[in-house]
């Protein structure tokens, strides 16, 4: 792969539901109740169950993974949120080349990224570098 | 304490500034990887590393693993948990205030790989205590720093992350 700036990932489509939350929350030892507690979670003002920081982080990271390729490595994501995903809300995980420079046997790409739900809120934005080998 | 929650979580992080916690985190089994990739829907990675396991090859963590653990502790017991559902560790410098938070972003550097099969531990530190004002009030971003390295000291991962801290109108 010879990655050039501007080229689209193909996007990851990927919309959550409550037991994934419920089993991401378990897996990860994350007790918030906002991620489970429907009831608690309207009471902090959400409409449902929120999906967790962490699972943006986690579909940004094989999104780009996914594109990348065999033997890709990943070395820096990062990203804020912006508005908070709920469960059963459909979500687009997408990535831009920004840059890329030569590395070794491959290249060190840098990738925008963008978390949107369904009717068109960012969730979640940033940035991820990874090193992609030639060939 | 001051009057003011905001105010006190900003003092209180500032006593602990300059602090290092140490947390140990064990021994990662191939297990606790697939749990991890199974309940962020790859399915994938479990049949292939539980193949490797079967193969004795060595077993590589999703990258995003050990930052997206929230706590390796065993605790605490659920009487302990802050009306959020918290844990007091997990919700650093707002113990007994009217306050909620909410993740912010974060930074996740990654230095060398994770193995099934290391023992690892982390060192946590808060970085920083801004106080802003938003929209719908004031708000504290509370920096926090989690560096994680294996048995013999090699840096594996570092984690820059935000917590933002809000009054809680409800209990104001």
């Amino acid at each position: 792969m010879k990655p050039e700036p501007g080229t689209v990932c193909p996007p990851l489509e990927f919309t959550p539901t409550r037991v994934q939350l419920f089993r991401f929350s378990a897996v990860t030892w994350n007790s918030h109740r906002i991620h489970y507690d429907q009831e608690h979670a309207r009471a902090e003002g959400f409409p449902d169950v929120v999906v967790q920081s962490t699972l943006h982080g986690e579909m940004f990271a094989r999104t780009v993974l996914r594109w990348a390729g065999p033997g890709a490595v990943l070395r820096r994501v990062e990203w804020r949120n912006r508005a908070s995903a709920y469960a059963d809300v459909p979500l687009t995980f997408s990535a831009t080349v920004t840059a890329v420079r030569e590395a070794g046997e491959g290249h060190l790409v840098e990738l925008a990224l963008t978390g949107t739900a369904a009717e068109g809120t960012v969730c979640a934005a940033g940035t991820v570098e990874v090193y992609v080998p030639s060939g | 304490m001051t009057g003011d929650p905001l105010e006190e979580v900003r003092a209180r992080a500032a006593r602990l500034r300059g602090r290092t916690e140490r947390v140990r985190l064990g021994r990662i089994t191939v297990r606790d990887l697939c749990r991890y990739a199974i309940a962020v829907g790859d399915d994938g990675y479990a049949v292939a590393a539980r193949a490797a396991e079967a193969a004795d090859r060595p077993v590589a963590a999703p990258p995003m693993f050990l930052t997206g653990i929230l706590s390796w502790q065993d605790g605490p017991p659920e009487g302990e948990l802050r009306p959020d559902g918290l844990g007091v560790r997990e919700s650093p410098c707002t113990e007994g205030l009217p306050v909620r938070q909410v993740h912010g972003g974060q930074a996740v550097r990654l230095l060398a790989p994770v193995e099934a099969g290391m023992t690892i531990h982390a060192e946590r530190s808060l970085t920083g205590a801004d106080r802003k004002r938003g929209k719908a009030g004031d708000f504290v971003v509370l920096g926090l720093r989690t560096e994680y390295f294996d048995e013999a000291g090699t840096p594996l991962v570092v984690s820059d992350e935000s917590v933002i801290v809000l009054g809680d109108a409800d209990e104001a």
